[in-house]
């Protein structure tokens, strides 16, 4: 830890020191082929850690340094489909009973066996404690969890659900029985390495298991010798150092000196390029999960007219969004909220709005508006934006300058990101501008963005037959039959314009070039620091 | 009015004052739209747990209720359990505390060391060369974007020299005399960033002071008396001309100290205060940010108290009235 007196110290009594004091030198450029052994992998990220409780934290360094520490029971594929992580096999016996068939043999790093026992532990315990995180949201039809072996957990559900094993396997880490249970609630349990006055240490289950903490400054993980779930049983990294820089452009600097091996978050469209160019250093790119979108607020009247949301479908320029904002780095998903990355439900016959402002006007003349002597409509809409994402503080311009060529006003109101999510909240908006992270199982997604009690329902949208529709997909268990089904949702969504899908952006992570073995998931949750990549990679010399 | 006596009073003003800040901050945190329970739950949250979170935090008590409890908990020296972290307050600042009370403190140091002389020079050959090219210097330094500045010195002095490490304290994995060099280290760029904004006010009030105390009476007296040049200039001159600097000197501590240092911190990932509000402003964390602005209240109170003792004793006209 820091040591605050002696700084104050050196605070009271500083003398000028303008010698260039010794600087740590750079690491070498990637030599032959040789592999450097027991490497040290240095990782950028934003953000100091928040919660060290998996089922409570929600930021991007919350998880990914839990997740090296609290395996999932389900990870992701490149090609979107839910993978083997923890839980070698997964499934429903029927309607209401589900299972996990995990790895046999896996251990936490205290030396106590991972069995189906915390498996069920956690499950449990999310469903009575209610934690703040993510993974209670996965619980809805969840009734309760089972060991019925070592290696077996059974699953009941309080109604049919086909989402829920894949998504509670794929969203909650699993945690030692024996380290929460005696804490009592683990809606409240720290887990900040203490324990009731003794200091103990993490216990992991992961290829790492966290060691040091320098708040402001590193986090320091370890190898766990012992990792089943890696080639070779061996993480080949010693060690893992996370690196906080708060400003991406430092990291940037910080990883052309080498003082950095990888930046965890992903890089704004317009360093994507310079980086790609530049020697020693290698951009992956990461399939995005999800997409940024408009929604159109149907609580309001004109809104809730379908040729008015059909009239401002038309008057965005989604390709120049996409070249001139994203620079190329964002692809169409047809106006569909089925991603393409989901290759089995996507639907490619779903065509993208036009960009056609004459045929806006024309579809508002006929919806009943009169244009006045200069081509203006007596319309009027407040877009809401959150003015911490960039990407779509640039876009929204575009939007509003493409609704003023079809006589629509636009009046763009870029918030705070606490005063947004606020008016999001509350209703309080006639079009809603953002971004949906990860969208990774349409029934449940669709459940959450158009069901009438969805929390994040921003369209106030409440069609009976969608609603039909989704409700269907969720009890549907087999693949070939859900697909017709969604795909019959994802195009009432976008000929109702129910959700107007701007783009699903492709991500971007940089790394040193005398690393590789990277494994690329989707979404930036995932990307190259997922726990099987990070303990994958190697160091050549 | 005799020093102890003008101490107390000033003491007393201080605390006024503190108590202003306290209640500002405290009710300005509880109107700002947002809803701090969404700062450490999912967006998804169930309204029990948005409830019980809020309960758990004391944030669905009236607001005078919460108000009353959080002056007992101050008396008491309790600045409260961070929403978002879970730590005691007053653990999270202490951490950070010294590590910008060392940024501002070096800055500072720098800056008066080599503000003052600089604008002795500048005054010393007022309307010459020199002069011209000191003023551009300084006026240009304040006009700097702090941001702009630090990413620049990292870029140059960090990627392309190597000199100086990129971003934070101190280097891990050192102990003892290498790990003071390391924080020597990196407390060189972005003590470099302050001292480049903030030297030009110094340079400039130094040199105008000067050149209308070098104007007065005494110091044409003390030059016809045969002292030397140097002498009246540093000894008598700029006595009085440092009477405005000690005042600036307080002022820039309490506006680096309260506002500059968010952005330095950030762009050299430097592990102070002002990262930690910038930290705490977008997760809602009312504990912290209380806590936060108590303490910048109370070196604000105490530099300006500081201040105001010194430039008595500066000025004997101030300590006699």
């Amino acid at each position: 830890m820091p040591r605050p007196r002696l700084v104050a110290a050196l605070a009271a009594t500083v003398t000028i020191a303008l010698l260039p004091a010794c600087a740590p030198s750079a690491p070498g450029a990637a030599g032959g082929g040789k592999q450097v052994t027991d490497p040290t992998l240095t990782i950028a990220t934003t953000t100091d850690v928040v919660n060290y409780n998996p089922l409570i934290g929600n930021s991007r360094s919350d998880y990914w340094i839990t997740n090296l520490m609290y395996p999932h029971l389900l990870s992701i594929g490149p090609d979107g489909e839910k993978a083997p992580e923890l839980a070698r096999k997964w499934g429903y016996v029927d309607d209401t009973t589900g299972y996990y068939e995990i790895q046999p043999g896996m251990k936490w790093s205290d030396g106590q066996p991972l069995t189906a026992k915390d498996v069920a532990f956690t499950l449990n315990a999310v469903k009575r404690d209610a934690p703040a995180g993510t993974f209670y949201g996965q619980l809805t039809n969840f009734a309760s969890a089972t060991a019925v072996s070592d290696t077996r957990v059974e699953v009941t559900l309080t109604q049919p659900d086909s989402s829920l094993i894949p998504e509670i396997g794929f969203w909650g880490n699993v945690v030692p029985q024996h380290v929460f249970e005696p804490a009592g609630s683990v809606a409240k349990f720290a887990n900040d390495g203490t324990t009731a006055g003794t200091t103990a240490e993490w216990v992991s289950a992961g290829p790492y298991v966290l060691k040091t903490v320098q708040r402001g400054q590193s986090y320091t993980l370890e190898r766990v010798a012992d990792y089943p779930l890696v080639e070779g049983g061996k993480p080949k990294a010693a060690e893992i150092v996370y690196r906080v820089f708060p400003d991406v452009n430092t990291e940037i600097l910080a990883l052309k000196n080498g003082d950095v091996d990888v930046i965890a978050n992903t890089l704004p469209p317009a360093q994507v390029k310079g980086l790609r160019g530049t020697a020693g250093i290698t951009v992956e790119e990461v399939p995005g999960l999800g997409y940024s979108h408009m929604t159109y607020n149907m609580n309001q009247p004109d809104l809730a007219k379908l040729q008015v949301r059909q009239a401002l479908a038309q008057t965005v320029d989604y390709d120049a969004v996409r070249r001139v904002v994203l620079q190329g780095q964002a692809v169409s998903t047809g106006s569909s909220p089925l991603m393409p990355v989901l290759k089995d439900f996507y639907d490619k016959t779903s065509k993208e709005y036009s960009y056609d402002p004459e045929a806006a006007r024309e579809l508002l003349t006929e919806a009943g508006y009169q244009a006045d002597g200069s081509g203006s409509f007596p319309l009027s809409f407040r877009l809401i934006y959150s003015l911490q994402d960039p990407v779509t503080t640039q876009w929204a311009t575009l939007v509003k300058d493409g609704a003023a060529k079809a006589g629509v006003a636009i009046e763009l109101q870029g918030l705070e990101r606490n005063t947004y999510l606020a008016k999001t909240d509350a209703g309080d908006f006639d079009i809603y501008a953002g971004n949906f992270a990860i969208m990774d199982d349409p029934a449940t997604n669709m459940a959450l963005t158009y069901l009438p009690d969805g929390a994040i329902n921003y369209s106030y949208v409440d069609d009976p037959e969608l609603t039909s529709l989704i409700q269907r997909a969720r009890v549907t268990f087999e693949r070939e039959d859900q697909v017709p089904i969604l795909r019959e949702a994802a195009k009432k969504v976008r000929d109702e314009v129910y959700d107007n899908v701007m783009y699903t952006q492709n991500l971007y992570v940089a790394h040193r070039s005398e690393w590789s073995g990277f494994t690329v998931k989707p979404s930036e949750l995932l990307s190259i620091v997922n726990p099987i990549s990070l303990a994958s990679a190697t160091k050549a010399e | 009015m005799s020093l102890f006596l003008f101490v107390l009073r000033r003491f007393g003003r201080g605390l006024l004052t503190i108590w202003f800040a306290v209640t500002v901050t405290f009710l300005m945190l509880r109107l700002l739209p947002g809803d701090p329970a969404l700062a450490i739950a999912s967006p998804n949250m169930t309204p029990e747990i948005r409830a019980g979170l809020l309960t758990q935090y004391g944030l669905d008590e009236p607001l005078p209720v919460q108000y009353v409890k959080y002056l007992g908990q101050l008396l008491r020296g309790n600045l409260g359990v961070s929403f978002s972290q879970g730590v005691d307050v007053t653990d999270a600042l202490m951490a950070q505390l010294p590590w910008t009370l060392l940024l501002v403190g070096a800055a500072l140091v720098v800056t008066v060391i080599l503000g003052i002389p600089l604008g002795v020079l500048a005054a010393a050959k007022a309307g010459g060369v020199l002069d011209r090219v000191v003023q551009i210097v300084a006026v240009t330094g304040q006009s700097l974007f702090v941001p702009s500045v630090g990413i620049l010195l990292l870029y140059v002095f960090g990627l392309q020299l190597g000199w100086f490490p990129i971003g934070g304290a101190y280097t891990d994995g050192t102990y003892g005399g290498e790990w003071y060099l390391s924080v020597v280290a990196h407390l060189v760029l972005p003590c470099l960033s302050l001292v480049l904004v903030q030297l030009g006010a110094y340079v400039l009030t130094v040199r105008s002071t000067l050149i209308e105390a070098l104007g007065e009476d005494y110091v044409t007296l003390a030059r016809a008396n045969g002292l030397p040049h140097r002498r009246v200039l540093w000894k008598h001159a700029l006595r009085n001309a440092l009477l405005p600097t000690t005042t600036l000197i307080g002022l820039q501590i309490c506006l680096y100290l309260v506002g500059g240092v968010i952005l330095i911190e950030t762009v050299y990932a430097y592990p102070g205060i002002g990262r930690g509000i910038y930290d705490a402003v977008v997760r809602l964390d009312f504990p912290v940010l209380q806590g936060a602005f108590l303490l910048l209240a109370v070196v604000v109170v105490v530099v300006n108290m500081i201040t105001d003792i010194v430039y008595g004793l500066l000025d004997p006209r101030v300590k006699a009235s």
